[in-house]
């Protein structure tokens, strides 16, 4: 039996050029890896301080007094996470929307600008938008979050307090720096990120499906809605993702606009919210040791959320049928 | 100097006439001098000097940010973020900048931890004076409010939450002429480390230390609260937290954002074209924070005068809140640069001769031009000691400037303060009682005419009403937004005005015009508004009793932030990028080659 020949085996010869591009490949990829580490161990490290200070208390504790121990990102994970949603909840129809456009609707040689205009959007830096926000849209959008709060008012997510609609002399200012603007702000920063992804994989959605549905006379929504969005569907959860890891991270425009308070602050459309990425950017230069350790800290609780979210997103991603090419 | 200015202004062409009016284009003119100067740093200039770069107070951003401006054409670089006075003193600290900027100095203990010292060497010089406003935004049936008067206490009540409706009795009490609406008070504070909140604190905790603490303590600090960096807020009350003097400065400049009042330098009202409120003294007068009130009030201040110790020149305010003249600016304050005294953490003597040709320069030309931008000069000992302590920067190029050539609107022969004893008498319509005087203001000097028949002894003159500032293109000129308040028969009373340097006093003011602006009036829009300024600077005169005001210092950028009209220059620009970018999308769009629709039939 053991003479029966066993398979010849495979073998690969590489040669050097590949060898190094292997080499290289590989190499960058563990420097991400390395690099991602690096940067959680590095705020655990720094955060070690203040945690042991606070304990479990960090989690539930709302105010930042870092200085006399009496701090915790209660208020600030809320504040980062709704500003976060508002933003995305603007983003994923404006972003979904305007893929579908290019890739379905637009005149081909029009595409090609569209996509362009699309990435030039994504190098505006984050502190035009913040200008933008702060001195243009602000003053702009306070009747639009007065009239949300007046008619949905009920709900409590859009209830401002302190208002009474039949005072003339209601000052605007209720309205201003609040969670919506900022993630208005947000939702414009992100937007350009997500259309990309969207618009790739609804662009890869196979042609034979697509022309199937119109000959058995779908109109053209019917082939979006029966080929485009399942194929897509990866996509879009892809995209909307990765702009929420970026919602959650921003920071220079969101510190420009909000007015920070430490109080878990639900109502979205009211002044004053906080953010974790403002929080550090407002606090870190005027920071003692002990307060440098809790921005530390709320770094780590970002960064943390933003991995989860992440993963998430990539395990729903890679069950959908276009999950390989996002 | 003077052979300079030529030169200077063919090669920065681009730089003239910047500024124009609010802050997002200041901010972005800041980024594109910033991007220019890089490629067009002056090659060859006399002495090479080295670029340095500092941060801290933007209580005191608008006089170093001229200043600076200012010295570009000598070929130095000077750096500087306006983070707010903590985040410089920490900076400074970690030694990551070169200088510091600060109102407050290091060792005082803030939310019960002390702000230590750095470890490098370091000395306080005095760069500036100035007060700490008021600044609102207040609209009574659409007419802008710019004569609010504020006794100490009802502002420590609206600052404390206390006092929440601008109609509260408290305040009508202060304004006999205004009837005020029922209006919500919204308090901006600052969300940042920030040497004017320390300032605004130092002042109610000495003040009104109860009303302080208790408000402290519902913000769940300790008591006793003291001064601090970190305006405490305590949730729900309405109060809105802004980063930054320009933060706060620009909120409150919104045109919708009314019933907002926030404390900023006198310059961020100046510049936004807003007023201020008048606070009370302890002579019973409401006084603005003018060059020359702030120079009166400051006569008070106590300066550390023990050399040699860290705190050297280092100021008490107490007795300029307890002065009893009847000119004092009751929020006075001196502001400071940190200086390294050692070659450590990066600092080097090259570095060194920088800063101290920069501070020489700011100790004594420098000074002339804090009235128009909205501060108040050094005195003469101050100066004095600041140019001693430049000495002690390690690699300074040491000059002995005699002091006379400075051009000081303070100096005087006998060293007496020029400016605070040429200092205006307030108008007796400022005096606590039951008339109020109606003229404007802060950056915004239109009148408010009396809302309420009683008042108003047919004082002052200027029916200007709204001159609704913003609309106002040429803001170089020296009439802009004080339609109305050049009265003839003035001009000779230029002993008074802005200049401060009296025709008959020992300086002539001989080549202060031509040699300290002419290099302004390239660089920025400050310095249009201050030559405009040197040309004599508007007197409102009261007929009835002759007393003449000083309208010391002209609103630099007549804009309110609300109102931001583009110029027609700018709708061009727009149009351009629009075409521009449509022009492409159009052509194709419209070019024959319809794939698409051939696809889908």
């Amino acid at each position: 039996m053991d003479d029966v020949i066993s398979p010849r085996r495979l073998m690969t010869k590489r040669e050097t050029a590949d060898r190094v591009f292997r080499g290289g490949v590989r190499a960058s990829g563990t420097v991400v890896l390395l690099i991602m580490s690096f940067v959680g161990i590095f705020l655990l490290l720094r955060a070690w301080e203040a945690l042991q200070v606070s304990g479990f208390s960090f989690f539930t504790t709302q105010a930042w007094e870092p200085d006399s121990g009496n701090f915790g990102i209660a208020a600030v994970i809320v504040g980062t996470v709704l500003i976060a949603l508002v933003a995305v909840s603007i983003a994923l129809p404006l972003s979904l929307g305007t893929a579908l456009y290019i890739s379905d609707y637009a005149p081909i040689r029009l595409r090609k600008t569209l996509i362009t205009l699309v990435d030039l959007m994504a190098a505006v830096p984050s502190v035009v938008f913040g200008l933008w926000g702060v001195f243009f849209l602000q003053e702009k959008i306070v009747p639009v979050a007065q009239w949300l709060s007046t008619v949905l008012g009920w709900i409590p997510l859009f209830r401002v307090d302190g208002v009474d609609p039949r005072d003339p002399l209601a000052s605007a200012t209720v309205y201003t720096s609040s969670t919506f603007i900022a993630g208005i702000v947000v939702a414009m920063m992100i937007t350009p990120i997500m259309t990309s992804i969207m618009r790739e994989v609804f662009m890869q959605a196979p042609l034979g499906e697509r022309e199937g549905a119109l000959a058995l006379g779908s109109t053209r929504f019917g082939m979006i809605r029966s080929v485009v969005l399942p194929y897509g569907a990866g996509g879009i959860v892809g995209g909307t993702m990765l702009g929420l890891g970026r919602a959650l991270g921003e920071t220079i425009a969101v510190y420009m606009i909000i007015s920070p308070v430490f109080v878990i602050q639900p109502h979205v459309l009211a002044n004053g919210t906080n953010s974790v990425s403002a929080l550090i950017a407002l606090r870190y230069g005027e920071a003692t040791q002990m307060g440098m350790s809790a921005l530390m800290a709320a770094g780590l609780a970002l960064f943390l959320l933003t991995l989860v979210v992440n993963f998430a997103a990539s395990s729903i991603v890679a069950r959908s049928r276009s999950g390989a090419s996002t | 100097m003077s052979d300079y200015p030529s030169r200077h202004k063919a090669r920065f062409p681009e730089r003239v006439g910047r500024g124009t009016p609010n802050f997002m284009s200041a901010l972005l003119a800041f980024i594109v001098v910033a991007l220019t100067s890089v490629s067009a740093a002056p090659a060859s200039q006399a002495a090479t000097y080295v670029p340095i770069s500092g941060a801290g107070s933007s209580w005191s951003a608008n006089a170093i940010d001229q200043w600076r401006r200012n010295v570009e054409q000598y070929g130095m670089r000077v750096n500087y973020a306006s983070t707010g006075s903590s985040d410089g003193r920490n900076q400074f600290k970690a030694g990551t900048i070169d200088f510091a900027s600060t109102e407050i100095p290091y060792g005082l203990k803030d939310g019960g931890v002390v702000d230590t010292p750095p470890s490098r060497g370091y000395a306080y010089m005095p760069i500036v004076a100035g007060g700490t406003a008021f600044m609102y935004n207040l609209r009574i049936g659409g007419q802008q409010v710019t004569n609010l008067r504020l006794s100490g206490d009802v502002l420590t009540k609206v600052f404390t939450g206390v006092i929440t409706m601008w109609n509260d009795p408290a305040i009508a009490a202060d304004n006999p002429a205004l009837s005020l609406p029922a209006r919500k008070i919204v308090p901006v504070v600052r969300s940042d480390g920030s040497g004017s909140t320390a300032q605004f604190t130092t002042w109610m905790a000495s003040q009104h230390a109860s009303l302080w603490d208790s408000y402290c303590q519902s913000a769940g600090r300790s008591t006793p609260c003291g001064v601090t960096s970190n305006y405490p807020t305590v949730a729900g009350k309405g109060f809105v937290a802004q980063p930054n003097s320009q933060g706060v400065a620009g909120y409150v400049a919104q045109r919708a954002n009314e019933g907002t009042i926030t404390y900023v330098e006198y310059s961020y009202a100046l510049k936004t074209g807003y007023p201020v409120a008048k606070i009370l003294n302890k002579a019973g007068y409401y006084v603005e924070p003018t060059a020359s009130n702030v120079a009166v009030a400051l006569l008070s201040a106590k300066i550390n005068t023990q050399k040699g110790t860290a705190a050297y020149l280092t100021q008490d305010l107490s007795g300029v809140f307890a002065s009893t003249d009847q000119r004092t600016y009751p929020l006075s304050s001196y502001s400071y640069i940190v200086v390294p005294t050692n070659s450590q953490n990066g600092f080097t003597t090259a570095k060194g001769a920088t800063l101290g040709a920069f501070s020489y320069y700011f100790l004594c030309e420098g000074q002339q031009q804090a009235e128009a931008l909205g501060y108040s000069p050094l005195p003469i000992n101050l100066v004095k000691a600041g140019l001693e302590q430049v000495r002690q920067i390690p690699g300074v190029e040491a000059k002995s400037i005699d002091i006379k050539d400075c051009n000081n609107p303070t100096f005087s022969s006998d060293g007496t303060n020029t400016l605070a004893k040429k200092a205006p008498m307030p108008s007796e319509c400022d005096k606590k009682g039951v008339t109020q005087c109606n003229t404007g203001t802060g950056g915004a000097k239109q009148s408010t005419t009396s809302t309420k028949k009683t008042t108003s002894d047919g004082k002052s003159t200027q029916t200007g009403g709204k001159t609704t500032t913003g609309d106002d293109s040429t803001s170089g000129t020296t009439d802009s937004g004080t339609t109305g308040t050049d009265q003839p028969g003035n001009e000779d009373g230029s002993g008074d005005t802005g200049d401060g340097v009296t025709p008959g006093d020992e300086f002539t003011d001989d080549g202060l015009a031509p040699d300290g602006f002419v290099s302004d009036s390239q660089t920025s829009s400050y310095g249009a508004a201050v030559a405009a300024n040197y040309g004599g600077g508007p007197i409102v005169c009261e007929p009835d009793t002759g007393v003449c005001t000083n309208v010391v210092a002209e609103p630099m950028t007549l804009e309110s932030a609300g109102s931001q009209g583009p110029s027609s220059g700018a709708w061009i620009a727009m149009a351009v990028i629009v075409i521009g970018v449509l022009t492409p999308a159009l052509t194709t769009a419209l070019s024959p080659g319809k794939r698409r629709g051939a696809k889908a039939s």
